[in-house]
């Protein structure tokens, strides 16, 4: 039955769905999703943030312990474990991206993954346990997403992952932990008092804390629903509510549960090719594409004899940066994609090692570079393009256009490429066997009878 | 433990640094001393003790004092056991910092600064300013347990805490002043989420004696952790926004001592992309100027509200009116007799959050300006035991709720410098008396006296300690200037 309120509403969908209602399609992308949202994150373990955020970590630990991703010497508490999980896997901006935009894999999978990876838990989950719980977390994501007309565009204000993914992220956890109706509407509204963190953080170190805050600030909001504390039982409706986060805000019902659609069945997501934001998979495939005109695929890009290069992008101000200063710069600036791509072809996890950022020939082309944004170039994932002309010294002039870049939701990347990513970021960190282990259970999540197996293999070696 | 974990750090930090320098970018360099937000971190790095005044240090011990007390009874709360059942069910070792209340256990640093900051605003009795936050409860906790932290030999003098005290209350008041909303009652964000946030890491920042850079990206660090809904005051949540201040703007501090970098300009209005003006639909920042040139706390200039009862503090102004016209109604007809009144009429401000006609749980109780009118009308009197289950459900009351009009004069204002609050008692005879308060006692054209102060502390202390326990922390607080090594304060609680 509904409830008269839509946090209500929500309460009921996260305690009242059941396995049997996630669809063939809808079971294969998640698996897809969590399959490279576990790789990014083993990836991204390596990184320095990550480094610093487990060191800072430390100073927690406890009985109960979860595995942090790609640290066999290390267990934390599984809110700490959530946190450096989620900091990993957004590290370098490698994770998925959905539309209406947000990151939604990496506030949800940590702390799941965290939970059913703890040894000392008397409950054991299954792998369709954990895949119910995730779709949850997503699903709630994308319905809040939709309560906003502003939220279809790339953000301005709030970073989406640290608004609806902490809400994600609790509603995941309240399934997975199986919370009664009312215990769920709590986890909601507490978890609306972490949401939210301002978008100037991003293209910088601190942005990958918003999706590892996001992670274990929904695991916390429903551990305290799960002891009895209690908040704003119509959160979700109130513009005083989760609406504080939006500019406009009309909060929807869901449909019923009883033939329920998941959004993630309608909707796919994106999955990168390379550590970037995902503005500059556009630019990267159109510059890779005028590139041709210039020279084959080995030779060197003849830098000298471009005069001019124009991207035609849209308007957004967070990844307009003509001199990137750092790695975290670098993944936030169209101009350094399209130059970049130029350059060498492609763009790959080293083009943002700190040799190739500050290369001179990579600073000629950026002073070369200038962007226009034209005004039927909407900034929205799902209907941008990327526009690369290249002016020659001599007068010609060469330009290509992307409009679905390979790995968007439209041109989704093939199983094979998909483990492929898969297998390029878990190789540095896993062995052989773990990274085939891993590939194999999340094949198979719905037969899985204990998540354990799971964090078992993401431990790692060292 | 935790002292070695901080050295370590601070080695990598400076072998990091002189790696950093050789690059072609030097990060310092990026963000011009110009900057809002690089003089926020000036000052907050180059203010000393010798800054305060003598206004200053007095008005901060009472508050300090104040907020100690509202914590010590709000450890007997249930938010309170909730939250530290919590803390204590996840977090099991490096336990260095004390909880209020509670002799013999120790949390982790930031652990325990979210209880104690839960603590403090469980009830709504801790102190209220202008620009409308509650500054001290995100502040005080998170430096009591950073003071725990530091190793003997290192250990922050009280003047050493005094300065962190205000460097904490100082950067929430001037962010507020950086927005024309937020000089009144708030609508959207609860702002001990925002400012409350943001003082907490500066202080933490200042008594761990970071070095600049690192303190401007505590508060960036910080920005990404604030903000929580106006729609979860009164309810049990509430108090956490203050308890995750306190922990979350420590936890940032300590992010940016292991060198987490964010951005640098996070105070400061960068077109078409949020930094800390996201919390604010008008923002208009302004440097700070530096303590060498003169630097005046706003502390000086604006003192703080403490509470009498623990309520909202829109809560003070009816119930000093429902007091005064209750005194009338006794004078003339001998003693208060419910079933004389016809209907009660309340002239408030508009605030949806406050106005509730028929509250149901303690948090709701502490946001009705119906509900506190009618328990002062009937009781003759507001405290700690108006707001349990049975005090809240009585049948007295409902009767007099029932009675209850509400009316918005337009010349009565959402803003604690300029409300008032009125109450008319229309009588079934026919007359009409009305009390009017426009500056309640403990407001800060009217503040409490020592003597008022002391007497609150004492009575919310004395829940959880014995007498001379208490006395001596009032003397570590009213001395706290002498105190060669404040931890002290800390471990006595």
């Amino acid at each position: 039955m509904w409830a008269k309120t839509i946090t209500g509403n929500f309460a009921g969908m996260i305690h009242g769905l059941n396995a049997s209602q996630l669809t063939d399609q809808v079971l294969q992308r998640s698996k897809r999703m969590i399959l490279d949202t576990l790789g990014v994150g083993l990836l991204g373990s390596s990184t320095e943030v990550c480094h610093r955020v487990i060191h800072y970590s430390k100073i927690y630990s406890a009985n109960t312990s979860s595995t942090v991703w790609g640290h066999s010497d290390v267990r934390l508490p599984p809110l700490y474990a959530a946190f450096a999980n989620g900091v990993a896997v957004h590290s370098m901006d490698f994770d998925d991206t959905w539309h209406p935009a947000t990151h939604p894999s990496g506030t949800v999978l940590p702390s799941l993954v965290a939970l059913s990876g703890t040894l000392s838990e008397k409950k054991k989950f299954s792998g369709l346990d954990l895949l119910l719980a995730f779709n949850v977390g997503i699903e709630v994501q994308g319905r809040l997403l939709r309560f906003s007309s502003e939220a279809h565009n790339i953000p301005k204000r709030f970073h989406p992952p640290s608004v609806v993914g902490t809400m994600g992220s609790a509603a995941a956890v309240a399934k997975l932990l199986a919370f009664d109706q009312f215990k769920c509407k709590e986890a909601l509204a507490i978890a609306a008092s972490y949401a939210g963190a301002p978008m100037a953080n991003a293209a910088t170190q601190t942005k990958p804390l918003h999706i590892g805050n996001a992670a274990r600030h929904g695991l916390e909001a429903a551990c305290l629903a799960s002891l009895g504390l209690q908040g704003n039982k119509q959160i979700l409706d109130m513009e005083s509510g989760l609406g504080a986060f939006f500019g406009d805000y009309t909060p929807q019902d869901l449909p019923p549960l009883q033939s329920y659609s998941w959004l993630l069945d309608q909707q796919d997501v994106a999955i990168k090719r390379f550590p970037a934001h995902l503005g500059t998979h556009w630019v990267a495939d159109a510059a890779s594409s005028v590139r041709k005109h210039l020279v084959g695929s080995d030779d060197t890009l003849p830098v000298s004899k471009i005069k001019k290069i124009t991207l035609k992008v849209p308007e957004a101000q967070y990844v307009n940066r003509s001199f990137p200063n750092s790695e975290h710069e670098a993944r936030h600036s169209l101009q350094f994609a399209a130059c970049t791509a130029l350059l060498d072809g492609s763009i790959s996890v080293q083009s943002f090692n700190h040799q190739n950022i500050f290369r001179p020939e990579l600073k000629e082309l950026l002073c070369k570079t200038q962007v226009e944004h034209p005004s039927d170039n909407k900034p929205s994932f799902e209907s941008l393009y990327c526009e690369v002309s290249i002016t020659l010294q001599d007068g010609d002039v060469f330009s290509e256009r992307c409009d679905t870049f390979y790995g968007h939701w439209r041109k989704p990347l093939t199983k094979e490429d998909l483990e492929k990513k898969f297998r390029s970021n878990a190789s540095g960190v896993l062995s052989l066997e773990a990274t085939e282990g891993i590939i194999e259970t999340v094949n198979h999540l719905e037969e899985v009878e204990d998540c354990v197996v799971l964090s078992e293999f993401l431990k790692g070696t060292q | 433990m935790v002292y070695l974990t901080l050295q370590k750090a601070q080695k990598f930090l400076a072998a990091s640094q002189q790696a950093r320098k050789t690059a072609v970018h030097v990060l310092e360099k990026s963000a011009p001393k110009e900057t809002v937000t690089s003089s926020f971190a000036s000052f907050i790095h180059g203010v000393r003790p010798e800054h305060l005044s003598t206004v200053v240090r007095h008005r901060s011990k009472r508050m300090i004092l104040d907020s100690i007390g509202v914590g010590l009874v709000g450890s007997t709360t249930r938010v309170f056991n909730i939250a530290l059942q919590y803390c204590q069910e996840l977090y099991s070792s490096n336990p260095i910092s004390s909880v209020y209340g509670r002799k013999g256990l120790k949390l982790s640093p930031t652990l325990a600064a979210f209880a104690n900051g839960v603590a403090a605003h469980s009830m709504d009795f801790d102190d209220t300013w202008h620009p409308a936050t509650h500054p001290s409860g995100a502040v005080l906790p998170a430096l009591l347990s950073a003071s725990q932290m530091l190793p003997a030999g290192s250990k922050p003098s009280g003047a050493d805490f005094l300065v962190a005290f205000n460097v904490g209350i100082e950067v929430q008041g001037r962010l507020m002043h950086f927005s024309n909303e937020a000089h009144n009652i708030p609508k959207r964000f609860h702002p001990p989420s925002v400012v409350g946030t943001m003082g907490s890491a500066a202080a933490t920042a200042k008594l761990l004696s970071l070095n600049e850079s690192q303190c401007a990206h505590a508060l960036a660090i910080a920005a990404s952790l604030a903000g929580a809904p106006m729609a979860n005051a009164a309810t049990q949540v509430k108090p956490l926004h203050i308890g995750n201040a306190a922990c979350l703007g420590f936890q940032a501090a300590l992010l940016a001592a292991r060198g987490m970098e964010a951005s640098p300009f996070i105070l400061d209005d960068i077109p078409g992309c949020a930094g800390f003006n996201v919390f604010y639909g008008d923002y208009q920042p302004k440097p700070l100027a530096l303590p060498a040139n003169n630097h005046k706390f706003l502390l000086e200039k604006q003192d703080i509200a403490f509470k009498r009862f623990p309520a909202h503090l829109g809560m003070h102004w009816v119930v000093d009116a429902a007091l005064s016209v209750r005194n009338m109604f006794v004078n003339y007809y001998h003693s208060f007799s419910p079933s004389l009144i016809r209907a009660i009429v309340l002239r408030i401000p508009v605030s949806k959050y406050i106005n509730r006609p028929f509250p149901e749980s303690e948090h709701e109780a502490r946001h009705s300006f119906q509900f506190n009118a009618c328990t002062a009308l009937l009781d003759g009197e507001v405290g700690i035991s108006s707001y349990t289950d049975s005090s809240i459900h009585r049948h007295e009351l409902m009767e007099l709720l029932a009675k209850v009009v509400v009316e918005h004069p337009e010349d009565n204002v959402a803003n604690f410098d300029k409300m008032y609050g009125e109450v008319a008692l229309i009588l079934e005879n026919g007359d009409v008396l009305t009390g009017r308060c426009d500056t309640f006692y403990g407001h800060w054209r009217k503040p409490l006296s020592r003597e008022s102060l002391l007497k609150k502390f004492r009575s919310n202390a004395s829940y959880v300690f014995p007498e001379n326990q208490v006395n001596t922390i009032i003397t570590t607080v009213e001395n706290m200037e002498d105190l060669p090594d404040s931890s002290q304060l800390a471990s006595s609680l």
